[in-house]
């Protein structure tokens, strides 16, 4: 089993020919080598090994070539030497052949050869093809009937492709049982043992079948019929395949990547180098007024942030969405302009820090952009290295930010002295063990989340129900329903619920509720209250708990329970529901998740 | 790449249409559950497929035959023994190459959209072993696949005890490495065992098939099967040798193939199809989700809604077939009716063999067997199955001997 690709076109094709053969590599390789073409003159390389490092070794992405065929080698005839690899040439040099099955009639043609005077350098079957090229075609002087003889003779299975320096723009295939494709492009042909070999390139693929040769030239190409001679006219194929599709691994989006990719962004926050964090952490200390500034996803990270700050660290620090900034803060030399963004360039974060700036007032940020406007501008920045978010919808940058925060929050209350040692290595310890709570959330969880989703996916309008930290929790799980789903969703303090929206509850509006751990005793029986307010007029309630199940059994419609996590990590686990549900639901109903509409990765504009 | 195709196994619970066939020759929406596997290949530029063949082997071939100049390369290997999905797999060993990958998918899976595509292009990014994974889409617990962050697939649970897994599951594709025969031969050919050598040794990669998935496991989940490809149809088609008389009604995604012939009257509503040479009579009703196989014939007045009707089947006229599928060859008598609920709207069960099996559905007609003659009058009860080849007399109200 071998692979063979070959590309001809405008351009130099050497690098595609190198991604070609590399991603045929899975047909077994233990040898492989390359034919190009300088002007009329063949260029071969050849050696055992895999093609990475056999490009490396030989420079073969230096030489530069408009056609070109190589060739992957899993051994069958002979042993795995650099004598033994394709692709082979003639005596006169002027054939180089790749061959993919085995000639079984290939000894009597070879003694034969041998008498007429042949030099063979390997063991191998496929040898003789180059030679008998050469001798049809001294004969003939034409290289389509040279082949024609060739094939004529040759018994077995085969899929073969050469170049020759009599005609330097053309690509000659042919396949009997051993398989063989055409990948068209514009001004660019392929030849490939499957698509593998060309797909980055083009879609358009025509399947060569049995006792069919074909000629390939940058422009055009010709099937020919090896019987009749007469040409075929074969239906080109599109393959499906989504150029985006392989960046984004084995998964469907990139949201859901990204999702996934949350306890690896969550643990390079927790690896983030301290001195950076412990600056920011001075800055928080030594102002005498804070403000955390976000918009969008990121101003419910500094709603999050708010309660963290005040639970931890006993400080009470506003959250101001950025575009609001300028009509309610009033800052001085004194003050600290705190911001979260995910690219660092959002319009309303930047005139903020902008303006805060001019008023003399100290600035930082969390950003996960390295060189954007906003960690340029600001005094202090933390980069949160989360790698690049493609998906429009934020969930691992805000996800990660929300963590560097919560540690920014720990060390501001270790130096105040608001909590000891022990309670932060406590704190430290429950943060460290979050990546795999949500490795073990998204591995047992995301199949009920699913089903949930999908029942209640023409659900209309949702009321999403949190009380203390567990509010901004709410408020981004109904933004990620709302950016994504394109439903109404509505983040809401529990406790809000009973003064004027309760009238709200029937049989169309559907409610979500954050439920804290029971440990959390007063927020935990506070939440349901509110729970029991909406199922008293017959509202559907979704709660998203701690407790174990057959508890509360009545309380919920339905349910979904996560297990036992510390206080401090609970909200952080819920989130990751919110996002699968929005996640689900808009898979559901079918909408383009990765660019939703009416949403920009970047937000630039005023 | 190569594809191997398991549609050897029996499939007891889809009874009474496995006892004719395989499982992948079951036709719905105009075509078998192989014909649209084909068709998803041939798209994901697959063209080179092994068919491990078993059970009632012959239709199948005889299947193969007719598709081979349909630029496939379709091969068959037969596996004499019923000795499970292993056994199956080692039956093409020696058609794969060492080093070789080959894409291995289970003949009576189902999607819509290109599964195949999709785990080509998660190997094309891996470059290592990839078994796709699907939320399964009913509560029926299926397994669980454990992942880590870099799509290694960290652990595979078959039967997971206790409620408190639901997850992905093993979708039946994947592509795998010649050594995987190795494996599999050191596992006592357990398809299990040798998938959980991979994910402890070279690693298993999962792609992640979003879309709609089925496992089609039991008959009425052929009308589920059937639903889900006519939801995927974007526009009607109508053969240019079709007939169709003054006063046809065609809503919606509406195919009718190659010599059909719709009566004045007849009423279709989209997504239907009417199977090449099919006979629909006058003032007849084809309602929406149905299938009507090739050479059948629907007598006027007929009201057809949500099933399956096979190959060469007869509904005699002023019949309701609904929510039911009828097997190839079925003789249905005029005025037969399959109902549908019962009275109080509960769940329908179905027993099938000696096992009952609760099908949690409120709407479910009867399941007919290739060549079962239902006399005319008859009323089937919601549920019913009937065995390949058996005859149920007519029912007379008044009968003169």
């Amino acid at each position: 089993m071998c692979g063979i690709s070959g590309a001809v076109g405008l351009k130099n094709i050497s690098e595609l020919l190198f991604e070609g053969i590399r991603n045929l590599e899975y047909r077994g390789y233990d040898s492989c080598g390359v034919a190009l073409m300088n002007k009329t003159r063949l260029l071969i390389k050849k050696d055992i090994g895999g093609v990475e490092e056999f490009y490396r070794k030989h420079n073969v992405l230096q030489l530069k070539s408009k056609i070109g065929i190589a060739h992957t080698r899993w051994a069958t005839h002979g042993k795995v030497t650099r004598e033994n690899t394709h692709p082979f040439t003639s005596s006169d040099g002027n054939f180089a052949v790749v061959h993919n099955g085995i000639i079984s009639n290939y000894r009597p043609l070879r003694d034969q050869l041998q008498k007429e005077g042949f030099k063979f350098s390997s063991d191998t079957d496929t040898e003789i093809l180059s030679h008998l090229l050469e001798k049809f075609y001294s004969r003939s002087r034409n290289v389509e009937k040279a082949l024609i003889k060739v094939l004529n003779l040759i018994e077995g299975t085969f899929a073969l492709a050469f170049i020759t320096s009599y005609l330097p723009e053309q690509i000659f295939c042919a396949k009997r049982e051993s398989p063989l494709m055409l990948g068209i492009g514009d001004e660019i042909k392929f030849v490939g043992s499957d698509f593998n070999a060309f797909i980055d390139h083009t879609k358009n693929a025509v399947i060569l079948d049995d006792g069919e040769y074909a000629i390939l030239s940058r422009d055009t190409y010709v099937v020919k019929n090896l019987l009749s001679k007469e040409e075929i006219s074969k239906p080109i194929i599109k393959i499906e395949w989504d150029s985006e599709t392989s960046k984004k691994g084995g998964y469907p989006h990139y949201m859901l990547k990204e999702i996934y990719e949350q306890p690896q962004t969550i643990s390079n926050a927790l690896d983030l180098e301290p001195s950076g964090l412990d600056a920011v952490v001075d800055l928080f200390a030594k102002s005498r007024n804070s403000y955390l500034l976000g918009v969008g996803t990121t101003f419910y990270v500094a709603k999050y942030a708010k309660y963290v700050f005040s639970q931890l660290a006993q400080e009470f620090f506003p959250s101001i969405s950025s575009d609001e900034f300028m009509a309610l803060a009033n800052v001085n030399k004194q003050s600290l302009v705190f911001s979260a963004s995910q690219s660092g360039e959002t319009f309303d974060t930047l005139s903020a820090l902008k303006h805060a700036k001019a008023k003399g007032a100290r600035t930082a940020a969390v950003v996960n952009v390295m060189g954007s406007s906003i960690a340029r501008l600001v005094d202090k920045v933390v980069l949160q290295g989360s790698g690049p978010e493609i998906c429009v919808i934020s969930t691992k940058a805000a996800m990660s930010q929300m963590v560097i925060l919560t540690l920014v929050a720990m060390k501001l209350a270790l130096k105040k002295k608001v909590i000891t040692r022990k309670t932060y290595n406590l704190h430290l310890k429950a943060l460290q063990e979050l990546p795999e709570i949500i490795q073990g959330i998204l591995n047992e969880r995301s199949g009920f989340i699913h089903r949930l989703a999908s029942k209640y996916s023409k659900s209309r309008n949702w009321l999403y129900l949190g009380r203390g930290v567990y509010y901004p929790i709410a408020l981004e799980s109904a933004l990620k329903m709302k950016e994504v789903a394109y439903i109404h969703a509505e983040g809401m303090p529990g406790g809000f619920l009973k003064h004027g929206t309760l009238a709200m509850i029937d049989d169309d509006v559907f409610s979500i509720v954050f439920v804290p751990p029971p440990e959390d005793k007063a927020l935990y029986e506070s939440t349901l209250h509110s729970i029991e307010e909406i199922r008293a007029r017959s509202g559907f309630v979704l709660g998203i708990h701690f407790t174990q199940q057959g508890k509360n059994q009545d309380l919920y419609s339905e349910e979904l329970i996560l297990p036992n996590v510390p206080p401090l990590t609970a909200p952080l686990v819920q989130l990751v529901i919110g996002q699968l549900f929005a996640y689900f639901t808009a898979t559901s109903l079918k909408r383009n998740i990765d660019k939703p509409r009416s949403l920009a990765k970047s937000v630039t504009v005023a | 790449m190569k594809a191997i195709i398991l549609a050897a196994g029996e499939g007891t619970h889809i009874s009474p249409f496995s006892e004719t066939r395989p499982i992948s020759m079951i036709g719905i929406a105009g075509r078998t559950l192989l014909d649209n596997t084909f068709s998803l290949l041939k798209n994901a530029g697959i063209n080179d497929i092994f068919v491990v063949v078993g059970h009632k082997q012959e239709k199948l071939i005889e299947r193969l035959q007719e598709q081979s100049h349909n630029g496939l390369n379709l091969h068959y290997v037969e596996q004499k023994r019923k000795l499970g999905i292993g056994d199956a797999v080692m039956q093409v060993k020696n058609k794969i190459s060492p080093g070789e990958y080959f894409l291995l998918l289970y003949g009576d899976t189902l999607t819509a959209e290109n599964i195949f595509s999709k785990v080509q292009q998660s190997f094309h990014s891996f470059k290592c072993p990839v078994a796709s994974i699907c939320l399964p889409p009913s509560n029926q617990m299926f397994g669980n696949v454990f992942l880590n962050a870099r799509m290694e697939i960290t652990k595979i649970i078959e039967k997971p005890k206790g409620n408190n897994l639901g997850n992905y599951v093993l979708s039946g594709v994947f592509v795998l490495p010649a050594s995987f025969f190795k494996l599999l031969e050191s596992s006592g050919k357990s398809m299990e065992k040798a998938l959980k050598k991979v994910v402890a040794g070279e690693g298993l990669r999962a792609s992640m098939w979003e879309d709609e998935w089925l496992d089609v496991v039991y008959p009425w989940e052929i009308l589920t099967a059937n639903k889900m490809i006519m939801d995927s149809w974007q526009e009607s088609s109508i053969a240019k040798n079709a007939v169709l008389e003054a006063n046809v009604t065609l809503q919606g995604i509406v195919r009718i193939e190659a010599g059909a012939i719709i009566k004045s009257g007849a009423v279709l509503e989209g997504p239907c199809c009417i199977g090449e040479g099919s006979y629909i009579g006058n003032n007849s009703l084809i309602r929406s989700y149905t299938s009507v196989g090739k050479k059948c014939s629907v007598g006027s007045g007929v009201e057809l809604k949500n099933c399956v009707v096979m190959d060469n089947s007869q509904i005699g006229r002023l019949s309701f077939v609904g929510d039911s599928v009828l097997g190839e060859n079925v003789d249905m008598g005029a005025g037969c009716m399959t109902v549908n609920r019962t009275v109080d709207w509960k769940p329908i069960s179905v027993k099938n063999g000696k096992r009952k099996i609760e099908t949690g559905l409120t709407k479910l007609g009867a399941f007919l067997g290739d060549g079962v003659v239902v006399g005319a009058g008859n009323t089937l009860q919601p549920g019913t199955v009937v065995a390949p080849g058996k005859i149920l007399p007519a029912c007379y109200t008044v009968n003169q001997k």
